[in-house]
């Protein structure tokens, strides 16, 4: 009786630790990061297994793609809105053990699927498209897990899909999306390069090599600067023609997060959790501040106070223009899961996006920090 | 709480893997090298297991008298049963260990992978910044033999070898049952275990599966090198040898009723006496 109990009490432990510890205690693991797009009163969102359209002043929902929730679906990055269609990318599946290499373009009235782009070359199926697709009013750009670039044009559909304009393969996986300015297409990857590509041809121009660890993180550009952050602990400062290096500052800990560049100070967080405002010009730090999770998204600048989400769950209201070190901060007393996406701000309500649960977009009130209760998307359901 | 497990549990395990990847050069070799290094510290606990093991065999007899006797009073068998020295749990310790191990491995793995990009911004956390070049070894190369490790086993390689040698390992590392119930609920936990495993390696990195197949193997090889001296401990508690069949040591129960189990004294003294070939009787007669 006693050996029986104690074998079986040594099996449920077992199989309780490894369904619970290693799957996630029953909610399935994030994978990538979701991501909120605003266009004037309308949001798009896109998030775990599905992408949502509501508004942002009465948080209704308009609709959902696909209608019903897919489990093998995950959708991540910013969704991206292209004259009549918003085009969202698919992500690594929940459980991590599969990819969704598609690019959805959703009717932005409808919700319904207009067109759907399958990434894959030589006969390989593609990969996740972690961060979503950016554009230069023409063509789209979007880096695919498979460590290629693919530029398409969605003027000209070919059995369905968007015709491929050109592609460009790194050696490691590009899991942020390129930055595209003056022609040029700047695209960050795992295996620690910064290209900088023709954005007609795709012809390489030149490539930083001196970062030593992945650079996954949508770069910035001001006044000719491209600003951008590595695994490596450090944060560079290249000539956006030339791809010489201006400066580089060492920071904390890997920077994931991307830039904002206001009134020559870049802003950024690192994923030790520490946030910085470096000067544009030479790389010297402003001032810093310490919060207690990673940072990954990047922040959202209004007039002199800046907005910082945290992997903490805080969302902080920091003073752009101050001089030294924060010792204390405008914070919130934060949402209960953590934030990794980038926030919106809506006059005086940031919408900030929690990693998992229930509650997909959160409002902020920027000027008492308190959550705008009335504001949590998806509405709850009476009943529910 | 999960802070402190990472402090204590995955932070080393993830830093331990990203530094033997660095001085190997191979993923699969970082991790079968901490594997080794996690079986080699934890072997006097699997020893410790092994003859705690044997007690509570040795102990069955007596403890199935006093069960019967006081069956009528459960605090005054509470009692008796503490008086023998049994001990419900002391049998699971290497489990409540390796537990614990084996999440802490799960989670290092999904993060020196990264997989996702949220493993990815994970290991950011945890990388220790004194060890110097750590963040230059990422992303792992996690290509194995045409195989994600990173990755579920898609062609059940993993699986179906995580399952043949857990059981096989289990065979080995559980003792000939001293009756028929016993008898019937290490068959069953001898099944259960195995495909437990298989069908959670189903869905997990591939990186995990060569840790658990590793392990087991090390298992296996630990036992015929400690077989010997498990033979004469066992004969030392008047247990059956690790070689007879089951249906023996069922048979054998029979007898072994009728025998003394060893003194409390004993079956509560240091791991060393394990090793002692004098029997306990013989001892206590001295």
């Amino acid at each position: 009786m006693f050996q029986i109990s104690k074998k079986l009490i040594a099996a449920g432990l077992a199989g309780a630790f490894l369904l619970t510890a290693c799957g996630g205690g029953g909610e399935p693991q994030p994978t990538s990061f979701p991501g909120l797009m605003i266009d004037g009163n309308n949001g798009y969102l896109a998030s775990g297994s599905q992408v949502y359209k509501f508004d942002v002043t009465t948080n209704a929902e308009a609709w959902r793609f696909p209608a019903q929730a897919v489990n093998t679906l995950n959708f991540a990055g910013q969704p991206l809105k292209f004259g009549d269609v918003v085009i969202v990318g698919g992500a690594t599946s929940p459980s991590g053990g599969a990819y969704d290499n598609h690019l959805y373009a959703i009717n932005q009235q409808t919700g319904a699927e207009v067109w759907r782009f399958a990434a894959g070359k030589d006969g390989n199926p593609g990969k996740e498209f972690a961060d979503g697709v950016v554009t230069d009013g023409k063509l789209l750009y979007a880096a695919n897990g498979d460590h290629t670039l693919y530029v398409l044009d969605p003027s000209n559909l070919d059995g369905g899909q968007p015709k491929t304009v050109w592609t460009f393969t790194a050696q490691n996986k590009l899991w942020s999306r390129p930055l595209v300015a003056d022609g040029v297409v700047y695209q960050g990857s795992l295996d620690h390069n910064m290209y900088a590509l023709d954005a007609a041809t795709g012809k390489e121009l030149w490539r930083y090599t001196e970062a030593a660890a992945p650079i996954v993180s949508q770069p910035s550009i001001s006044n000719g600067t491209l600003f951008f952050g590595s695994f490596d602990n450090l944060f560079f400062a290249l000539d956006a023609k030339t791809g010489k290096l201006k400066w580089k500052t060492p920071v904390d800990g890997w920077v994931y997060s991307s830039s904002l560049v206001e009134n020559n100070v870049v802003y950024f967080g690192d994923a030790k959790g520490r946030f910085y405002a470096l000067n544009a010009a030479d790389g010297s730090v402003k001032w810093t501040f310490q919060t207690q999770g990673a940072i990954h998204a990047k922040p959202v600048l209004s007039g002199t106070t800046i907005y910082v989400v945290s992997g903490d769950t805080i969302v902080y209201g920091l003073d752009a223009n101050q001089a030294t070190d924060y010792k204390a901060a405008k914070k919130n007393e934060g949402i209960g899961r953590r934030l990794f996406s980038t926030p919106a701000l809506v006059g005086n309500t940031l919408l900030v996006v929690p990693l998992d649960g229930a509650v997909k977009v959160q409002a902020v009130n920027v000027d008492t920090q308190n959550l705008a209760n009335k504001f949590a998307f998806p509405q709850a359901t009476p009943g529910k | 709480m999960g802070d402190i497990f990472d402090l204590v549990v995955v932070n080393p395990f993830t830093n331990a893997l990203l530094v033997l990847y660095g001085v190997l050069g191979s993923y699969v070799l970082a991790v079968i090298v901490l594997t080794v290094i996690i079986k080699v510290s934890t072997l006097p606990l699997t020893i410790q297991q092994q003859v705690s093991s044997m007690k509570m065999a040795a102990m069955q007899p007596k403890m199935k008298e006093i069960q019967d006797k006081y069956k009528n009073e459960p605090q005054k068998l509470q009692e008796e049963m503490r008086k023998l020295g049994y001990n419900p749990l002391s049998g699971c310790l290497l489990m409540f260990i390796q537990l614990p191990i084996f999440i802490g491995l799960y989670q290092a793995i999904t993060r020196t992978l990264g997989v996702t990009p949220f493993n990815l911004l994970d290991l950011g956390k945890h990388v220790y910044s004194f060890i110097p070049n750590l963040s230059s070894l990422v992303p792992i190369n996690s290509n194995f033999l045409g195989m994600d490790l990173g990755q579920p086993d898609k062609l059940f390689i993993i699986p179906i070898l995580v399952v043949a040698t857990t059981w096989f390992s289990n065979k080995l590392m559980t003792p000939p049952a001293t009756d028929a119930q016993t008898k019937q609920t290490n068959q069953m936990m001898q099944m259960m275990m195995p495909l437990m495993f298989g069908f959670f390696m189903l869905s997990a990195p591939a990186g995990l599966g060569i840790y658990w197949l590793v392990s087991n193997l090390i298992q296996v090889a630990q036992y015929y090198i400690m077989k010997p001296r498990l033979e004469s401990a066992r004969a030392q508690y008047g247990l059956p040898s690790l070689n007879a069949k089951s249906g023996d040591s069922a048979s054998k129960a029979v007898i072994d009723v009728e025998r003394p189990a060893p003194p409390k004294s004993r079956a509560r003294g240091s791991n060393t006496a394990r090793f002692n070939t004098a029997k306990p009787d013989e001892k206590k007669d001295k």
